[in-house]
């Protein structure tokens, strides 16, 4: 194998697993924009939908139709979080929301552990073995599957948010919340709905994630710091940045994993970190975040 | 020179007793004096912020399709004033449009009973374009229903109408609204306003950071409005001559009380008030 090839395998395999961070990130960017919150418990909220497609299946339900099931439950899980953890200290100084999510994180983990156990779980593997053999480079079926889905997700999100009337009322909320509720938006329902499409877009991450980590409560943990890492480099506003942002953090794990050998597989979870360090030094912003203005 | 009544008025009598109705030469007269004198009525309105007490009990009503000035200093309790009627800030006493109780209500609630508040600071959706700024003011009219094709085009008949009010806003149609310049932000904040034909249109210093040519135009395009719809509006001003010149009556408001009420073309001819509104602290005033 020549030193391009492997060079171009590796990159693949990164933008396999940078999708997964990419959709987690993608939940993260939603909840900020909405919010101004950094969910801590976004991971979790993940990995918990992840046990509800899991126990679907276990109890017989075929994949394909456990997952939108899954799907509408983490979006109604979701607006319940919002409901009745966030809204009682939405505007609540920072460090108390923080401190909210973070106790949500540790509650959602507990109660994982609660019900199914810290001991792992096989999850069904939604894409067919094998692959393409595209010069030399093998492209995994379940590579492109995932990198198909986040792209259909992104898809939807941009139909939704510029094509759509909900979509508009969403961005306006995001924007000027008080303006918002002078043109007589209910803004409590609509900031429901985006913490239940960031629990939803979070629940493709887990499902996506589940075969390759293995499903215990403990699993999107490390995701969700390459997903932060994903956020921060994109911008903390900017769902595309979100997602351009998750692909690089995935390609930077594998090429530093590959060829830097002091990393090496073990020390592989510092990459996210000194990408997090270096962008808030470089461009606190992110790559498509705007500066911070001060709002009027 | 007969004066203005000043200090506060009984509740629950009607607002200005004592002020003779005299029609102004060149101001515009009491609009809609026969029908419903009392489309708004605020009876003995406190409000303010916590422990800092505003406004002292309020009493004024405004007629259906009158423009109403609140004028006072910096500090008076005119924000408030307009907080209080759109849900903003709390307060007690009675503020009913149409019959139907505001106090108490959430800002969308008041919306939706039909007042459009164009803040301080109006309000811009800064990441949205100016047309998108204006279906989010659309937004109540089409929220309801299903959004069909009759819909779409009442929503397309209500964007023509705002930019025939303001030309400019349809030529920055697809700018993101965040770029626009003071005077057609206030513009986009009160088409927003317009659009979903409100009951009650609340102005908070319109005129505030503009230039005087684009703040006359301004409120021109504000008195054809209120002569074309027929638009109820209360309008906050310090700018006092601009918003005499559209006003049918005027309300001073001083420390949380009214001061002085009247039809707009006396207060604005009077020239005891206007040396006031020149700069005269009023505690001179209060002495001379
Ligand atoms: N959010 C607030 N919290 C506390 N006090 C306020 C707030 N807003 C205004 N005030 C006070 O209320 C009084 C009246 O303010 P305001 O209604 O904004 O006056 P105006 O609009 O006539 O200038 C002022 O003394 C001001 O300091
Ligand atoms: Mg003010």
């Amino acid at each position: 194998m020549s030193a391009v090839t492997d060079l171009l395998q590796q990159v693949v395999e990164g933008l396999g697993s940078g999708a997964v961070y990419a959709s987690l990130a993608l939940a993260l960017v939603l909840i900020h924009r909405f919010t101004g919150i950094v969910n801590f418990a976004q991971g979790e909220l993940a990995m918990l939908s992840t046990y509800v497609a899991w126990q679907l299946v276990a109890s017989g339900m075929p994949f394909w139709l456990a997952l939108p099931v899954t799907l509408a439950v983490s979006f109604a899980g979701g607006m319940l979080v919002e409901r009745i953890v966030i809204r009682p200290v939405q505007g609540a100084p920072e460090l108390t929301v923080v401190i909210v999510t973070v106790g949500l994180f540790i509650f959602v983990n507990a109660l994982a552990g609660l019900i199914w156990s810290f001991t792992v779980k096989d999850f069904p593997r939604q894409f067919p073995d094998g692959g393409l053999d595209l010069a030399g480079v093998r492209v995994d079926w379940s590579t492109l599957g995932i990198l198909g889905v986040v792209a259909v997700v992104m898809g939807l999100l941009y139909l939704l948010f510029q094509h759509t009337s909900s979509g508009l009322v969403m961005r306006a909320v995001a924007c000027n919340p008080s303006s918002a509720r002078l043109s007589g938006i209910r803004v409590g329902r609509v900031l429901m709905l985006g913490w239940g499409l960031a629990a939803t877009v979070g629940a493709v991450s887990g499902v996506l994630v589940a075969p390759v980590l293995f499903l215990e409560p403990n699993m999107m943990g490390g995701v969700l710091i390459y997903a932060f890492a994903a956020a921060t480099l994109g911008g903390f506003d900017s769902p595309v940045g979100a997602v351009v942002g998750g692909l690089i953090v995935g390609v930077a794990e594998t090429l530093t994993g590959a060829y830097v050998d002091v990393i090496g597989a073990d020390l592989k979870v510092g990459v996210p970190l000194m990408i997090i360090l270096a962008v808030l030094l470089v461009r606190p912003q992110g790559l498509f975040g705007r500066a911070a203005v001060v709002r009027a | 020179m007969s004066e203005p009544t000043t200090g506060r008025t009984e509740p629950g009598a009607s607002a200005e007793p004592d002020v003779p109705e005299v029609s102004g030469t060149t101001g515009r007269t009491e609009a809609g004096a026969s029908a419903e004198p009392d489309f708004l009525k605020v009876s003995g309105l406190h409000a303010g912020y916590g422990r800092a007490r505003v406004l002292q009990g309020l009493d004024f009503s405004v007629a259906r399709g009158e423009v109403c000035a609140i004028l006072g200093p910096n500090g008076a309790g005119k924000t408030t004033t307009l907080r209080a009627l759109s849900g903003m800030a709390g307060g007690r006493g009675s503020v009913t449009l149409d019959g139907t109780e505001l106090l108490g209500r959430s800002p969308e609630q008041a919306a939706r009973l039909g007042v459009a508040h164009v803040p301080e600071g109006r309000g811009t959706f800064n990441d949205l374009t100016v047309e998108e700024n204006l279906r989010i003011g659309a937004h109540l009219r089409t929220a309801r229903r299903w959004r069909g094709r009759a819909e779409r085009a009442a929503v397309t008949a209500d964007l023509e109408r705002i930019y025939g009010h303001f030309p400019r806003l349809r030529q920055r149609s697809r700018q993101a609204a965040g770029s626009l310049s003071g005077g057609e932000q206030q513009m986009l904040a009160i088409g927003r306003a317009l659009i979903r034909r409100p009951a009650l249109l609340l102005l908070d210093e319109p005129s505030l950071g503009l230039a005087p040519l684009v703040t006359r135009e301004l409120f021109e395009i504000v008195r054809a409005v209120n002569e074309e719809e027929r638009t109820t509006v209360v309008v906050v001003e310090q700018n006092a001559r601009l918003a005499l010149d559209i006003a049918h009556r005027a309300h001073v408001l001083e420390a949380g009380r009214l001061v002085l009420s009247g039809p707009a073309a006396r207060i604005r001819e009077d020239g005891h008030i206007a040396e006031v509104y020149l700069g005269v602290p009023a505690h001179a005033r209060k002495a001379g």
